[in-house]
């Protein structure tokens, strides 16, 4: 590749100047890009951070979601594969990925183990990235509610009833192995409750409540009929 | 200009220096005046171009930044709303951050593509890897910096994901937050590692990146 006279044939091109030229212009083109994009997206600043909020679900930045969204997979005793085992796996095998990729050749389908390294991690940054942002809009983040109606409200105290009452004790009947939620509506919002129907540990991480398999309107109704109960 | 080089190369014997560094031959494959398909080789490139820019609009975005629960938020809102060209900075520092996770990606998958970390280039695809993660490093920390809702509360998510490490986690944890909770050390340290430890590894593992680079070469397509 290099040779020993590097003033040699005509046609061949050296770092100075003929490269620096191509990087400059690349540079300078990147350049305006970022720009132009930080004008498109301004740089968000919510409100200052406070603390005794627990009611606040973070969302990261786009491209920490796919790892976000795999440790939604991975609860109680096996958190540690989520935010471990997996991790690090992936971190071995990328270090390990010239050692087991030696062979010749650049076409990728005489490739097998780079081609399936790189579609495996490719397929699944992408995939999870796309059902967290699904999730996000779906629910969580930017929840849409329905309106409150008198016949969702009943609904919910009939679901409740059914499906809450058991450990949640309300108006002094119910069980005592819940916090009572007789004025929960006025102790928290109804975006709230709907995030701690669907995802019980955002309250603590030990908590005992038990995911309860509720559609999206039926747990809109019981939102709805909670966060009237003030 | 010829003048100063002169005087210069005359006591400090410079012209041997920058023959090493900029008077190398690009091989055909990687000059995008011969092949279109030489641009794959820029992303590296351009990735450090981001970094420099990063580095860049963090001094100055450091002229105003105070590191405290009471101050961070307001000199944010300050740096955004009241000072020349301050939101612009921000802006483009922002922006940055998605750029290098891009620009660093599309190289890792331009080397893997053409092959390029095989021998003898292992070594350097370990330096990549740990480019990569340092690059993750200063997304993260940089999070807190601004002091807002989402900066402490992903932060929490974060510093728990660390404590949930077997044997070292809580330590390493409350290393991090510098107590059990995220407060005003958090934000010191956080805000150290984003702008000394991580730089300081960044420029080691670049530098080695680079003379690696040099010392072998383009890699070729085979």
């Amino acid at each position: 590749m290099e040779t020993d006279s590097p003033s040699g044939g005509r046609d061949r091109s050296f770092f100075y100047p003929h490269q620096m030229f191509f990087e400059c212009m690349t540079a300078l083109a990147v350049l305006a890009v970022l720009v132009a994009l930080s004008f498109v997206w301004q740089a968000p600043l919510e409100e200052m951070a406070d603390p005794g909020d627990v009611t606040y679900v973070p969302r990261p930045e786009w491209y920490f979601l796919f790892y976000f969204q795999l440790l939604k997979y991975f609860e109680g005793p096996l958190t540690v594969v989520g935010t471990c085992v997996l991790p690090a796996l992936v971190f071995v095998l990328l270090l390990l990925l010239p050692f087991l990729d030696k062979g010749e050749t650049v076409d990728v389908r005489k490739r097998p183990v780079a081609a399936a390294v790189c579609l495996a991690v490719a397929f699944s940054v992408a995939g999870l990235t796309a059902v967290s942002i699904l999730e996000d809009e779906r629910h969580g983040y930017r929840m849409v509610l329905p309106p409150i109606t008198g016949e969702q409200i009943a609904e919910g105290q009939d679901l409740f009833r059914r499906f809450c009452q058991s450990c949640h004790g309300m108006d002094g009947k119910g069980g005592f192995f819940a916090p009572d939620l007789t004025q929960i509506g006025s102790r928290t919002n109804r975006a709230y409750i709907e995030r701690v129907i669907l995802q019980p540990q955002i309250v603590s991480q030990t908590t005992i409540m038990s995911l309860v398999p509720l559609s999206d309107t039926e747990r809109h109704a019981v939102s709805a009929y909670l966060s009237r109960k003030k | 200009m010829s003048r100063v080089y002169k005087f210069l190369d005359e006591r400090l014997n410079l012209t041997p220096l920058i023959r090493s560094i900029a008077d190398h031959e690009v091989p055909e494959h990687a000059d995008p005046s011969k092949h279109v398909s030489a641009f794959m080789y820029c992303f590296g490139g351009i990735a450090f171009f981001i970094l420099l820019l990063q580095a860049l609009t963090g001094v100055f975005l450091m002229l105003y930044y105070v590191p405290s629960p009471e101050d961070a938020y307001a000199s944010v809102n300050y740096i955004e709303n009241e000072t020349a060209f301050g939101g612009f900075i921000r802006g483009i520092h922002r922006v940055g951050t998605t750029a290098a996770v891009v620009m660093v990606s599309l190289h890792m998958l331009r080397v893997v593509l053409t092959g390029s970390y095989r021998k003898p280039r292992e070594l350097n695809w370990i330096a990549g890897i740990f480019l990569l993660l340092l690059v993750a490093g200063s997304c993260f920390t940089g999070y807190l910096l601004p002091w807002d809702q989402k900066a402490y509360w992903a932060t929490t998510v974060g510093v728990n994901m660390v404590a949930s490490i077997p044997l070292a986690g809580g330590f390493l944890a409350d290393a991090l937050r510098g107590g059990s909770e995220v407060g005003a050390l958090t934000l010191v340290r956080f805000f150290v590692i984003h702008v000394m430890f991580l730089p300081a590894f960044l420029v080691i593992f670049l530098a080695a990146h680079f003379f690696m680079v040099r010392r072998q070469g383009i890699s070729r397509p085979l």
